[in-house]
């Protein structure tokens, strides 16, 4: 079955004046398969708002092809428009109108049936609110009706941009379950762009890692994290004061090992087996406390792929995650998996071994 | 078409319809009591006696009039009033009259403070005036109406459902004109309606001639046409800037510095028919069908000063094209611009 979404070498460039052109998206490839749910992530101005305002239309794009359901957009989307909903940032609306309003003026704009303005409304929890103005809607409340909206034309490939912005704790659970029912039940493919990470995690069949408006990986979530998990170990001992100590000596004995100190603790890198560590450092004087194997979750995948992990005492600005270089092909994913993390792929705990 | 129904239906639910619509209603009917309670049927008979009674005692204190009322001759005699005997305006008078008239100088009309409402010959100006006001208030929401879209952010909501710019530009522009003809029409036969009415039961209805009805048909077309300019005009200016304000900012701004702009630049060059540098002047002869400029005295000894005609299609022209210059950069930046 070929791809609901090709996107590829899509290039926008922001043209300043007086400073230099942006380029916001540069040179960005997407594939998303028929019947999952997709996720797409990067950091903050990595360009996700921007591929999809560009899918949707809303903006030129300066070079690249962009294709849904094989037809080529923006030239053909008022074909192919009706059989997609999409929320792009969360959307505003007229705010002097009632959310009931606001769906019944899009629905009879495009001709879609009245009863799917009440099933929507119900369907995202907006029953009882419909009534009031939109002015007087909470930032989830809007993010709702926003998704109403989507859904409205009952679509076959929804687009949800930071769908759960703003959304409590039960609304995101219901959120999951309504995009997972969706796409493994009713068979819509759905796309949607997030920042948080485990409910990606949970919700995502594949993803999309971006980076300064280029790709950076690609693949199923559970293949992507396990393809990250070198393992490392995490080393503590009775007294900080021999974390140093513990490093040189590890280091020393097989220079490939990265030991770094993370405040109480060690970081273990590249060390064929824990046993070695342990001998290792009981040969040089130094007995551990504490020996536990960590696996990745997306976060920490998230965080290594995009360069923006936390550095003590400094802020990862917005522009200064990792630049894919122009020539060089995206990150393959590796499929062989090693045998114990391919289970914790979907875990949550940083630490999921001790 | 279900687009531009449902572009209709927005504009309808909008409460600044229902705020505007009330006032314009409110509005007509209040010119109409207005008019209906400063126009009387002319003076009652006690009335007329009273202020005949009052002109009398003003020319009783002319020792001239006294005279004349009493010579019946007087004109004759006196070579002074002689040409009042071949003065067609005299003609049928009595002789007291024409002595009030050539000699005294008070007449019982002068004691009247009367205002009698004549349909036939002051409603076409009053009904122009109405669409005028009710064009403008329709721009207003016309514009609104798109310029709110952009502002509130609804626009690229809409743009996401339809993604066909000139469909949606068309369907929105449809919207606004069709509110703004419906809007003018309702209210320039309300306004018809009551000034008859008024005229009817308070003042003169006069006589609605075939010319007549000829004449105000062009009068009040011309003006629904400027009407829907300008609601045209302010569509397309809220489209270029994505605000209502900037619309509704331009056209103040121009009709208050341009105007202020076009007295300095009259006052200060030696220009020619400075007057057909201001808007108004290419308005007013849209409405009216014809304006005259009267120009300076172009030598020392010529007392026939030039003129400049101004006929209803030149200002069609002229206004026309600038509509349209604007309607068309609002197409074509809509067309090409990245929605926000
Ligand atoms: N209208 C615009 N004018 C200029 N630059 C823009 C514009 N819109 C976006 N950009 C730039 O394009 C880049 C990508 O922005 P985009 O909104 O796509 O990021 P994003 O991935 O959606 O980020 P976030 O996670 O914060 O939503 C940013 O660097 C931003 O500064
Ligand atoms: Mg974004």
């Amino acid at each position: 079955m070929p791809p609901i979404i090709e996107i590829s070498g899509l290039r926008k460039t922001y043209r300043r004046s007086f400073r230099q052109p942006h380029n916001a998206l540069d040179g960005l490839d997407l594939e998303v398969a028929a019947g999952q749910v997709h996720g797409f992530l990067g950091p903050n101005g990595s360009g996700k708002t921007t591929t999809l305002r560009a899918l949707l239309g809303l903006i030129r794009v300066d070079g690249g092809t962009m294709r849904i359901f094989g037809q080529e957009v923006p030239h053909r989307l008022p074909e192919v428009v009706g059989r997609i909903g999409a929320v792009v940032e969360s959307p505003q609306f007229f705010k002097h109108f009632s959310g009931r309003l606001t769906l019944q003026l899009l629905a009879e704009s495009a001709g879609v049936p009245k009863e799917r303005v009440e099933a929507v409304l119900e369907q995202t929890g907006l029953r009882d609110a419909a009534k009031s103005a939109v002015k007087g809607y909470s930032l989830g409340m809007r993010q709702r009706l926003a998704v109403a909206q989507a859904l409205l034309k009952q679509p076959e490939l929804l687009i949800l941009d930071e769908p759960a912005n703003g959304l409590d704790p039960a609304g995101i659970h219901h959120m999951r379950e309504l995009l997972q029912w969706l796409a493994h039940e009713q068979g819509v493919t759905v796309v949607v762009s997030s920042h948080l990470l485990s409910e990606v995690q949970q919700l995502c069949d594949s993803m999309t890692i971006v980076s300064r408006g280029r790709r950076i990986v690609d693949g199923s979530v559970a293949e992507i994290i396990a393809g990250h998990s070198g393992a490392s170990l995490s080393v503590r001992f009775p007294d900080a004061a021999s974390l140093p100590e513990a490093a040189d000596a590890l280091v020393n004995a097989k220079p490939e090992v990265g030991a770094v100190v993370e405040r109480d603790r060690l970081v273990v890198t590249g060390a064929p087996e824990a046993a070695w560590v342990t001998r290792t450092l009981a040969d040089a004087g130094i007995y551990l406390s504490e020996l536990v194997t960590q696996t990745k979750n997306l976060e920490s995948v998230f965080l290594e792929l995009t360069g923006t992990a936390p550095q003590p005492g400094q802020t990862v600005q917005v522009g200064q995650s990792v630049a894919v270089p122009q020539t060089a092909a995206p990150i393959e994913v590796p499929v062989a998996v090693t045998p114990d993390a391919g289970p914790q792929a979907g875990t949550e705990a940083e630490e999921a071994q001790r | 078409m279900n687009l531009f129904k449902a572009e209709l239906r927005r504009i309808a639910r909008r409460r600044l319809t229902l705020v505007f619509g009330i006032l314009l209603l409110a509005g007509v009917v209040g010119l109409a009591v207005i008019l209906a309670s400063i126009s009387t049927e002319g003076p009652d008979e006690a009335a007329l006696a009273e202020a005949q009674a009052q002109a009398d005692e003003m020319n009783e204190q002319n020792p001239d009039y006294l005279d004349c009322v009493e010579d019946e001759s007087y004109f004759e005699d006196n070579e002074m009033y002689g040409w009042v005997e071949t003065d067609p305006e005299y003609e049928g008078m009595s002789h007291k009259e024409a002595c009030e008239h050539a000699v005294g100088g008070w007449w019982a009309e002068d004691f009247l403070w009367t205002y009698t409402f004549d349909f036939a010959d002051e409603g076409p100006f009053l009904i122009v005036g109405v669409m005028i006001v009710a064009g403008l208030v329709m721009m207003l929401l016309g514009s609104s109406a798109i310029g709110a879209e952009w502002s509130s952010g609804g626009m690229s909501n809409l743009m996401v459902w339809h993604p066909n710019r000139m469909r949606l530009w068309g369907a929105k522009l449809g919207a606004a004109l069709t509110a703004c003809a419906a809007g003018v029409v309702v209210l320039a036969a309300l306004a018809f309606g009551l000034l008859v009415l008024v005229a009817s039961l308070r003042g003169e209805v006069g006589v609605l001639n075939g010319v007549w009805w000829e004449d105000t048909l062009e009068l009040v077309l011309r003006t629904g046409v400027l009407a829907l300019g300008m609601t045209l005009l302010g569509a397309s200016l809220a489209m270029l800037g994505r605000h209502t304000a900037i619309a509704g900012g331009v056209i103040a701004g121009y009709l208050i510095i341009g105007e202020l702009i076009v007295n300095m630049v009259s006052m200060n060059l030696s220009m020619d028919f400075p007057e057909r540098l201001s808007l108004y002047t290419w308005v007013g002869a849209w409405i009216t069908g014809r304006i005259e400029l009267v120009g300076g005295y172009t030598g020392f000894n010529d007392m026939t000063p030039d003129v400049m005609v101004i006929t209803w299609s030149d200002a069609g022209a002229l206004l026309g094209g600038i509509v349209l210059l604007f309607a068309a950069l609002a197409t074509w930046s809509f067309q090409r611009r990245d929605a926000a």
